[in-house]
């Protein structure tokens, strides 16, 4: 009896380990067919198993993986990173860039999984300590040299939220600013203004609810919309303090500071008087966008990325026509100037420490930022302001939208820097992002908030 | 009397009628629902009301999810890893039971034991050793990196089915066979398993529900295109801040057939086999 249990087990070994070897024969096989109906767009998938583990010389085939949170291939950011791709492969033809796209949470989780082993050549990462801390301290990334980007035009400042102990571990992909969109002829028909002040935005809401429009449509769901609000509110009472105040109090993990009270007050009194639309804590992107697009809201508080508003067939012509922006208007006591606003950023990339070609991986990193590809066709496809100057992109042609956003950002004064939901560890942004819809519409009061976001980084 | 009785019960059955109407079509609306956002443009999503009536009927987004999804690449894929994943997870659940519940051996509690544990361990937690053990392995990026998480983590439920359902089965049947000179396997393919017909049921529908939809660990062990599933193909219409719902619709509704077919087929098994497991466990 014993023995011919043995004999069975060593039969059923023998069995799974032929299986496995068809398996993978078979898989070879199925995947080279698969790539090239599914390879138009992510780049070739087949070749991976193939190139792993040679070394690469000079001239010789090489693959290199690019690791992106943009899933959309087709339209959008995603549109601008594939073109790229492609004019790097037409003109390299000896270099093969291979993409997998997953979206922000889906990434993150796999970038944590990468950062255990095989993190791809290239990859998108973001310049905030939520994200990059930990990144950093795992030394994942590779130091890039800071003095070969001096001629890439940088903004000033767009590089500090990449760089660890004066090492540059990233470079920023866009600036964001966050803006108030509005419909200006809406604006005018009603003979409403563009608020010069907080208190003006909040009476403002009471003129436009009384014709029964919704006057700022909020992505209140997320939570990061909410959070970058707040950090425009403690933007225009602190200015340039923003940086110390929010470092200060993630170093003591004590966010009762005055300021930052004031701040979370000033919200929800945004709140009580109903500048948000109803059910503004639980609707996310799409909803909010959509009521400001189909003309039920007024405003849109959103980030400069979504420009491309202006040149969408999908909303009606006299509305995307004519939608304008306005910052965020001055709070009473305030320290910053009109023309300081909330501007940060956020998205980049990265070339990972372990790299088998890292060397390729610089060269076509530099071939995204030069000046002609990332920012122009960035510009070119409406998808928000990069993190280089783009005013040698100007066609004249530009939207009324896309110049006045230039037109902000080139007459600011100062930037406010990351917002603050992104300011600190993983759990805060986690913990502020679902509980700051509780404190702007009540259900917790502002204290109770404060200290919970407070013990969350500790 | 009687027909007062017969009354009643006409009534009670109206009811009952009336009740299992109502709740058939609230299974049934979220597909309606999903269906016919499927067919309207983005714009006209954002409505107050529960179903809309598109202005044209956008077959469009079906184009596009084929095309731009690679809905075909992905949707073997699927058919041939849950498939594989099924017919994996019945065999050995088939066996195992046996093996733990028919056969005496010293360790066949323990055994049992360890894994029906497998109930308790949260896919989540298991995600980054995996990934970790699979790459060492060289088996990321491979069809079993897939298959094999996905028959772990269907069979311990698929054992606990099989055995309660075995239990019922009465042992001189097997006694008869060994007398009549049947081998073990004889008795495991030949005389068990067409009686075990609506369990087995039971946990291939099960197993393929669970997996058609997993989207976490797929999208961890998998990089290439080459193994990727069908929840990939939402994917590919999701932008960096707001994405193209109509489409994602029509993925959806595209992925969800599929499911519903499988169910419909084995719809009249399942029942049976969830039930009489209950009794007999």
């Amino acid at each position: 009896m014993k023995r011919k249990m043995v004999s069975v087990m060593l039969a059923t070994a023998m069995l799974v380990t032929m299986l496995a070897g068809c398996g993978s024969g078979d898989g070879g096989a199925a995947g080279s067919a698969g790539g090239s109906t599914a390879g138009d767009a992510a780049g070739n998938g087949d070749t991976s198993g193939s190139t792993d583990g040679n070394g690469v010389s000079d001239g010789e085939q090489i693959t290199l993986k690019l690791f992106s949170n943009l899933p959309d291939r087709k339209n959008g950011q995603g549109l601008v990173e594939q073109t790229i791709i492609d004019e790097y492969m037409v003109e390299n033809p000896n270099v093969t860039i291979e993409v997998e796209a997953l979206d922000e949470e889906a990434y993150k989780t796999k970038f944590k999984a990468y950062s255990m082993y095989g993190m791809p050549d290239v990859v998108s990462i973001w310049g905030q300590p939520a994200f990059l801390d930990e990144v950093v301290a795992a030394n994942v990334l590779a130091e890039l040299n800071a003095e070969d980007y001096t001629d890439y035009k940088f903004v000033e400042g767009s590089l500090d939220g990449f760089t660890y102990d004066g090492k540059l571990y990233g470079l920023p992909r866009n600036t964001d600013i966050a803006v108030f969109y509005y419909n200006q002829k809406m604006f005018d028909d009603n003979g409403w203004t563009i608020p010069e002040t907080y208190d003006d935005l909040l009476a403002l809401a009471d003129e436009i609810n009384a014709v029964g429009i919704t006057p700022v449509a909020m992505d209140g769901g997320d939570g990061w919309p909410l959070a970058v609000y707040l950090s425009d509110l403690l933007y225009q009472i602190v200015g340039n303090d923003y940086a110390d105040i929010v470092s200060d109090a993630f170093a003591d993990s004590d966010f009762s500071a005055p300021e930052i009270t004031e701040a979370v007050e000033l919200l929800k009194q945004a709140a009580d008087a109903k500048l948000f639309q109803n059910g503004y804590d639980s609707q996310d992107y799409g909803t909010a966008m959509n009521l400001f697009t189909n003309g039920q809201a007024a405003m849109f508080y959103m980030g400069s990325w979504e420009t491309s508003m202006a040149t969408n067939e999908d909303i009606p012509e006299d509305i995307r026509e004519n939608i304008r922006v306005f910052t965020m208007p001055a709070v009473e006591g305030g320290k910053a100037a009109s023309t300081d606003i909330a501007a940060w950023n956020g998205g980049g990339y990265a070339v990972s420490a372990n790299s088998e070609v890292q060397g390729e991986a610089v060269k076509f990193l530099n071939y995204m930022y030069q000046p002609d590809k990332l920012s122009k066709y960035g510009w070119e496809n409406g998808v928000g302001l990069s993190a280089q100057d783009q005013g040698d992109y100007l066609t004249g042609s530009e939207t009324e939208l896309q110049k006045q956003i230039i037109d902000i950002l080139n007459a600011s004064t100062s930037l406010s820097g990351t917002p603050i939901n992104d300011c600190g560890p993983s759990t805060f942004k986690a913990t502020i992002e679902s509980a700051i819809q509780n404190v702007s519409n009540g259900t917790t009061t502002v204290d109770d908030f404060l200290s919970i976001i407070g013990t969350s980084c500790q | 009397m009687e027909q007062a009785e017969k009354k009643k019960s006409g009534m009670t059955k109206g009811i009952l009628w009336i009740v299992l109407l109502m709740v058939a079509v609230i299974q049934i609306f979220p597909l309606v629902w999903l269906v016919d956002f499927s067919l309207a443009s983005s714009n006209e999503l954002f409505t107050s009301g529960l179903l809309i009536i598109p202005k044209t009927i956008q077959w469009g987004n079906y184009v596009k999810a084929f095309v731009d999804g690679h809905f075909l690449l992905y949707l073997k894929n699927s058919i041939l890893i849950n498939g594989l994943a099924v017919i994996l997870v019945v065999i050995i659940s088939i066996m195992a039971a046996f093996a733990c519940y028919r056969m005496r051996w010293k360790l066949s509690g323990f055994v049992k034991m360890l894994l029906l544990m497998g109930l308790m361990i949260p896919i989540h937690a298991t995600l980054l050793p995996n990934y970790k053990i699979y790459s060492m392995l060289g088996l990321t990026d491979t069809i079993w990196a897939l298959l094999l998480p996905y028959v772990a983590f269907s069979l311990p439920q698929a054992l606990f089915l099989m055995t309660s359902f075995m239990e019922s089965i009465p042992v001189e049947l097997e006694e008869a066979a060994v007398m009549d000179g049947c081998g073990i396997y004889r008795i495991i393919f030949q005389i068990i398993t067409p009686m075990l017909k609506s369990s087995i049921a039971t946990v291939a529908i099960m197993t393929f529900l669970n997996n058609w939809n997993e989207f976490m660990m797929a999208s961890t062990y998998l990089n290439s295109p080459k193994w990727k599933t069908l929840p990939f193909s939402v994917l590919e219409f999701t932008g960096q801040y707001s994405s193209n719902y109509a489409v994602q619709f029509a993925v959806m509704a595209l992925t969800a057939a599929p499911a519903v077919l499988v169910y419909i087929l084995l719809n009249k098994h399942i029942t049976k086999g969830v039930a009489m497991g209950a009794v007999k466990g």
